[in-house]
């Protein structure tokens, strides 16, 4: 079974969904559950797979590397493809809009950030890089207000101008190498991309995928974004994108840029992002600029877990990753019914005394409270960044330690309020929004009885994500040639 | 060390399942009852617990238990050693009678009881999983728990107190922060963060790293005893918290800290190694420094209990300074010093509960704990005058409670130790309670009784039973030292520290000793003498508070006649200029700071010119390549 | 402990009995001397006690309640069993059981039982008296507290015998008073502060709180509180001569020790007006300490 289906399915279902919904309202409704349904059972088996036999490699149409497109899956791609489903599943539009926008958008999505997660050479990357952009675009603005409409077209123009970036990096890479393999890149990169020009190609990719990465200066579109649009997109978007551009960002980090001072720019960069994020969420007078500004400040902590080079960097940023998968989509779930100024949220417990539980609990997980699976995210982060034992890195944890007391303050302070004895004017959450924010708060609450042997998994699974001469072997067999005739 | 598992595995299950049943049985008034029962039967096991420990030679025993767990390479174990038991006892002791107090009359038509039941079980449950931790992650664990676990019994009451909660919890977290931190560190100098590997490391790491080390703990672990300057927080939290729970809160949660700091600096760090540690360019060491901050918040903390008109305020504000009577025992790290500063721990938990209570039955009845609002109240509520006369002899340390024991310890420690500094600025803040604590019994207790308290009747028996036992407690622990000092053994045991020679009635050493014993009894007796000789003598008439010397006036009902208000006039016209807020200006530039960096944050978010910042990182990444 | 019963129980007995006796020839000698500074004959030698026994058997006896009676007994008894643990000539008593601390903070038992009974007697005048009297207190004790500290750290001990058998064993040199001079000066200060007598009298001020404390005692509340000032000027001037002048080899250079301590403070009350509340404490906290501070680094230094 070709890894390709877990791609093209979900494209096609979306180009038969507006036809099938037309012929019948019923069907319509159903499909596109049902294709998620297949492509979540496509990824458990392509899970199973590799946990079984290790990570796999596929050439597409038979053309083998560095020529032809590779698709490689390791444990940590398969959990990616996992979460994919499952988040697209959970954040499923409540009702089916017409026109029907929202879903089309969504299955498309969920197609391209598979193919996001599976590519392994640097133009696939980019084209499904781009398919996920426009589908994300056509998400923002699905809702058809002038807010998100404005803040679609602004997300639209920085996200192509770092597009066009990332486009003039790649084309730069090609130049000089001939190549765009990633395992071939990793061979030659030492020799031919370590001096200026090659330095400028990471540059470009980095701010180029660093818009929908929101990282620090060009995420300027989050806020406005993640506040206009509806719920679910955010969810979706700050939950699963924005970990899909950081993961390319990582890839193309660990194996062509290995071991440069491209992980020091990962870092100041992720250190700004960090410190920008808090302390504009501390500001923040709205619910959603604050989820969003929580949600750049915590991708500004993977980028600094993905600047320690080696196995350590690499299960901090999973751990990061995974539990920002789970947390924020849960939180902007509960701000489908809370969204607004956070005046309005004045006793809002007493209205709605699960969600208050909830967030009660996916606040401490995010400040790092033990034992709950934040803060073992943060412990390794910390770990990884003092373990390097470099001056930045030792201010970097500073600068982690200091943010979190910051954090705190403007998540206790939203959970004062909603604990403040007043007549609450809001409406108590619904199950359509309650029941997916349980289930994701209910895995990381078992994720806490589980610590240990999850823990033991993760560290293994960072493992084999870090070993980069297997994944050199595996994409490019020894008896394949390997020169290219630029 | 001989382990011996399955006790500790039934006390944290026990209290577990305190936690669950307290939150089943709602708000029903069996609740409190059952809360009671359930901290009854985990003293019994502690005290089962603590039989082992008869002989020296047990005194480092462990107790373990089943609750193990591997995370990321790090073996996390929980087992309860001598020093952890001990304060194990003052824990579920403390919680026993707040719940008892709590369980009668005292929550009938209060509404938010499954909350305080809970919250309180919670605490027990938290504490004890931080006594028993056995190596560094857990006690950061353990110690993350007992923060948030202890915001939640100050958040309750909703409002101010949610206020002051706010506040602690974001001390309590830059102190967390700082914990973390410095296991982090150690994690990676010394590879593990279990005792013996930590404490092997230490020893032989250099100065500046255990510098940093010790400054990082003390720094996460002094917040939560508040000492200064992190005092800020501890009394405006501690008085808005709901009255059996702030008797709970002043008795033993913030000693929490004192427990990791001595398990810190003087198991792992050690005390030879702290004196060696010299602060560069004076004659001062890292063990003078805790010194000198612990006598600063024996002397800060009590001086601004001085100026409180809230009866609760200044006991909170007292609950810090004693604090720091404990950590100048422990930091001295002789044989005496360490048992006294271990035995105030227990004594104070003693008195202060009691206190609290009995401050908390006068807002019961007259609804106010308004020092300038009160008085007289001693012929309509003699139980609770009682209670509080007991609590403050403790509290000022005068014989015959053990308040006076475990200062004379200290005192006696200092002066062994050729510190007389530090001894004046403990006796500087005796003097300071002494009279903060008479204001406070006099404004609320005698001088002359308002009109609207004129019916104001003693507090049900429920309520008056538990705070009398612990006034007697303190009298007994006065009167027999040595029942605390044997308690307090394997405590010292474990810190590594030799025995304190004692027996049941004090300690007796050449350079001057102390028995207790001879000294009540003595005391008693001519208590006795005094009485034979006064009731001896003609027979006494009652007359009414009215019938008093005015300069020649008539007094009547509507003329306040009472001395309250500004107590010390005279004091305070002296010192009152010395208060001058400096650390509370801290706080504020602090919190000033954050605002204006969030400010400037928001800003750059707020722009709309994204393209811009996009040409600008582009061209500034590139010139950073090309040239850097 | 190996304790000889029957002469502990004469001990216990005769210590208070002893203390009484002396603190009325001392009130005695404070009155004679104001006289004669005054230019008066004083008065007869039985004063005090006749003073006591009237007080005592006045037939009006009132009260303002049970703690006002508890207060005044407990002045009384925390009194009698502070003068055992004051060693005597001859007699050590309980000294072996508690120390100079356990003795210090028991002489504030009865100020502690003083200020509950005036409490109850819900005059705002004996309240702001125990106000001040706790203040003056607070100021007092500073610099007796580093004299005490001073002391104990130059004998090394805190038990009162084994300080006057080291006073006692190398004559008049390795007295207190030569040893440490400056801690002496200090010490007799702050002991004065203590008596409560003028120029620290301001807990009592007839002419501004009516007497303070006393404002509503009468009777035998009075004659207790007369028994106190004996007992206090005995038991002070006795601890001043045990640490700085050698205690007492017998029973006539005793005496005459405490007479002599007792004497210098009467002629210097009987000069001065009152201090103010925050001037006392001022002063006190000026002089007498860092003339306490400079006799304790001095002895740090040895």
């Amino acid at each position: 079974m070709s890894l390709v289906l877990v791609i093209a399915i979900p494209i096609l279902g979306a180009f038969l969904l507006p036809m099938l919904s037309h012929r019948s309202a019923v069907l319509g409704r159903l499909f596109g559950p049902i294709i998620i349904a297949v492509n979540l059972g496509l990824a458990l088996s392509i899970w199973q797979h590799v946990t079984l036999n290790g990570p796999q490699v596929e050439w597409i149409g038979g053309f083998a590397a560095p020529l032809g497109i590779v698709f490689h899956v390791d444990q940590f791609t398969a959990i990616l493809l996992l979460a994919i489903a499952v988040m697209t599943i959970l954040l499923w539009p409540r009702r089916m809009e017409d026109p029907i926008r929202e879903p089309v958008l969504s299955l498309v999505l969920m197609g391209a950030a598979s193919g996001l997660a599976l590519s392994s050479d640097l133009f696939n990357l980019f084209v499904f890089y781009e398919l996920t952009a426009v589908a994300s675009y056509g998400l923002v603005a699905s809702r058809a207000t002038g807010p998100s409409q404005i803040a679609a077209i602004r997300f639209l123009i920085l996200s192509a101008a770092g597009s066009a970036l990332a486009l003039l990096g790649i084309a730069l890479i090609y130049s000089i190498t001939g190549s765009l393999n990633l395992a071939y890149l990793a061979q030659v990169a030492p020799t031919l991309l370590s001096g200026p020009l090659g330095m400028s190609a990471f540059m470009l990719i980095l701010i180029g995928f660093g818009v929908k990465a929101e990282l620090f200066p060009v995420n300027t579109w989050v806020p406005e974004v993640y506040a206009s649009a509806s719920s679910r997109v955010s969810a979706m978007l700050s939950g699963v994108v924005s970990k899909l551009a950081m993961v390319v960002i990582l890839k193309v980090l660990i194996t062509v840029y290995a071991n440069t001072s491209a992980s020091l720019v990962m870092l100041v960069v992720g250190l700004l992002t960090l410190v920008s994020g808090e302390l504009a969420a501390y500001r923040a007078k709205d619910f959603r600029r604050m989820l969003a500004f929580s949600s750049i400040a915590q991708l500004g902590m993977v980028a600094m877990a993905f600047s320690v080079s080696g196995t350590a960097g690499l299960l901090a940023g999973f751990a990061i990753m995974l539990h920002h998968l789970l947390a924020k989509p849960a939180l902007f779930l509960l701000a489908e019914r809370w969204g607004g100024h956070l005046d309005r949220l004045t006793g809002a417990a007493y209205s709605s005394k699960t969600g208050a539980i909830l967030f009660l609990f996916l606040a401490l997980s995010l400040i790092g409270v033990p034992p709950l699976p934040g803060f073992w995210a943060k412990y390794l982060l910390l770990t990884a960044l003092f373990g390097h034992d470099q001056s930045l890195y030792y201010f970097a944890a500073a600068v982690l330690l200091i943010t979190t007391v910051i954090e705190a303050a403007y998540l206790m302070r939203i959970l004062q309020r909603l604990y403040q004895h007043k007549n609450s004017t809001l409406e108590p959450h619904r199950a359509s929004e309650l029941v997916p924010a349980l289930v994701l708060g209910g895995t990381l609450f078992l994720s806490v009885l589980v610590a240990a042997p999850l823990g033991a998994a993760l560290s293994g699974i960072a493992r084999s994500s870090a070993d980069i001469p297997a994944y050199i072997q595996r994409v490019l067999p020894v008896d394949v040639p390997k020169e290219i005739n630029v | 060390m001989s382990m011996l598992a399955g006790n500790l595995d039934l006390l944290l299950l026990t209290a577990l399942l305190t936690i669950v049943l307290t939150y089943a049985m709602g708000n029903r008034r069996v609740n409190g009852w059952c809360a009671t029962g359930l901290y009854g039967i985990q003293l019994l096991f502690l005290i089962m617990m603590g039989m082992q420990y008869t002989q020296a030679t047990t005194n480092l025993q462990l107790f373990s238990s089943s609750l193990t767990a591997t995370m990321f390479g790090n073996h996390l174990v929980w087992e309860m050693s001598g020093l952890g038991w001990f304060f194990a006892v003052i824990t579920v002791g403390a919680a026993l009678f707040s719940s008892w107090y709590a369980a009668g009359a005292w929550s009938e038509k209060r509404d938010g009881m499954r909350l305080f039941h809970v919250a309180m079980a919670v605490n027990v449950f938290s504490m004890l999983l931080l006594l028993s931790s056995g190596d560094l992650l857990s006690l950061f664990i353990g110690w993350e728990l007992v923060s948030w676990a202890s915001y939640l019994i100050m958040t309750q009451r909703g409002g101010a107190a949610a206020n002051a909660a706010f506040r602690y919890i974001l001390y309590a977290t830059a102190g967390a922060v700082a914990i973390l931190a410095a296991i982090i560190l150690l994690h990676q100098k010394a590879g593990s963060l279990d005792f013996e590997t930590v404490r092997t490391y230490l020893a032989q790491a250099p100065n500046a790293l255990v510098w940093v080390i010790m400054l990082l703990f003390a720094c996460g672990f002094l917040i939560k005893m508040a000492a200064v300057p992190f005092h800020l927080w501890q009394a405006a939290a501690y008085s808005q918290t709901p009255g059996p729970a702030a008797a709970f809160l002043g008795a033993i949660s913030s000693r929490m800290g004192l427990f990791a700091l001595a398990i810190v600096l003087i198991n792992l760090i050690g005390v030879a190694r702290l004196i060696d540690m010299s602060i560069p360019y004076t004659f001062l060491d890292a063990r003078t420094l805790w010194l000198w901050v612990a006598a600063i918040t024996v002397i800060v903390p009590t001086f601004i209990a001085l100026t409180q008109t809230d009866a609760r305020m200044l006991l909170a504000w007292h609950g810090i300074g004693q604090g720091g009577y404990m950590l100048l025992g422990i930091m001295v790290a002789s044989p005496l010093g360490v048992s006294g500063g271990l035995m105030h721990v227990f004594n104070h938990a003693s008195y202060q509960a009691a206190l609290f209570l009995a401050v908390t039955s006068v807002v019961y009845r007259t609804g106010t704990a308004d020092l300038d609002r009160l008085g007289g109240l001693v012929t309509r509520m003699p139980l609770a005058f009682t209670t509080m006369l007991l609590g403050i002899i403790g509290l000022a340390g005068l014989p015959p409670m053990n308040g006076f024991v475990s200062k004379w310890m200290v005192y006696k420690s200092l002066l062994d130790a050729n510190m007389p500094l530090l001894f004046l600025a403990s006796v500087i803040g005796t003097l300071g309670t002494i009279l903060s604590v008479y204001k406070l019994i006099h404004n609320t207790f005698l001088g002359q009784l308002r009109l609207e308290y004129r019916d104001v009747k003693e507090v049900p028996w429920s309520m008056s039973v538990p705070m009398l036992v612990l006034g007697g407690i303190a009298f007994i622990t006065g009167y027999l030292p040595g029942l605390v000092l044997d308690m307090a053994a394997p405590a010292q045991a474990v810190l590594g520290i030799a025995p304190l020679p004692h027996h049941l009635g004090g300690v007796t050493a050449a350079t001057g000793s102390l028995n207790m014993i001879w000294v009540v009894s003595i005391l008693i007796v001519s208590i006795g003498i005094g009485a034979l000789i006064f009731y001896g003598g003609n027979r006494t008439s009652r007359v009414h508070q009215f019938d008093n010397y005015a300069g020649g006036h008539f007094l009547t009902a509507d003329m306040r006649y009472h001395y309250s208000h500004n107590f010390y006039a005279g004091l305070m016209r002296v010192i009152g200029p010395w208060y001058r807020g400096s650390v509370q200006w801290l706080e504020t530039g602090l919190v000033s700071i954050s605002n204006f960096s969030a400010d400037l944050a928001n800003g750059i978010y707020r722009n709309a010119y994204t393209s811009a910042y996009l040409l600008f990182t582009v061209v500034a990444g590139l010139t950073w390549v090309m040239f850097g | 402990m190996n304790v000889d019963w029957k002469i502990l129980l004469v001990e216990l007995i005769l210590m208070p009995i002893v203390a009484f006796v002396v603190g009325l020839l001392l009130v005695l000698l404070m009155r004679k001397v104001r006289a004669r500074i005054e230019r008066r004959v004083g008065p007869p030698f039985m004063q005090p006690l006749y003073d006591i026994i009237k007080l005592y058997g006045k037939k009006t006896q009132i009260s303002h309640g049970f703690i006002m009676d508890l207060g005044v007994i407990m002045v009384v008894g925390g009194y009698i069993a502070a003068e055992v643990f004051l060693p005597v000539p001859g007699m050590d008593g309980m000294a072996r059981e508690g120390d100079l601390i356990t003795l210090i903070y028991l002489m504030m038992v009865p100020s502690l039982g003083l200020a509950l009974g005036v409490g109850q007697c819900a005059n705002p005048n004996g309240s702001i008296g125990i106000a001040r009297a706790l203040t003056s207190m607070l100021a007092y004790d500073i610099p007796f507290v580093i004299v005490v500290a001073g002391a104990v750290i130059l004998y090394g001990t805190s038990n009162l015998t084994e300080i006057i058998a080291i006073q006692q064993a190398g004559g008049l040199s390795s007295w207190g008073v030569a040893m440490m001079p400056l801690l002496a000066i200090g010490g007799l200060i702050s002991s004065y502060a203590m008596l409560g007598k003028e120029p620290f009298e301001l807990y009592i001020a007839p002419a501004e709180i009516a007497t303070g404390p006393m404002v509503e005692m009468s009777g035998k509340y009075l004659g207790a509180l007369f028994v106190m000032q004996c007992f206090q000027v005995y038991a002070v001037s006795v601890l001043y001569v045990t640490l700085f002048l050698g205690g007492g080899e017998n029973w006539f250079t005793f005496l005459l020790k405490i007479a002599a301590v007792i004497f210098v403070s009467a002629s210097v009350t009987t000069i001065f007006p009152r201090y103010k509340t925050e001037d006392a404490i001022r002063w006190l906290w000026k002089w007498p300490t860092g003339i306490s501070l400079l006799g304790l680094a001095i002895v740090m230094a040895k």
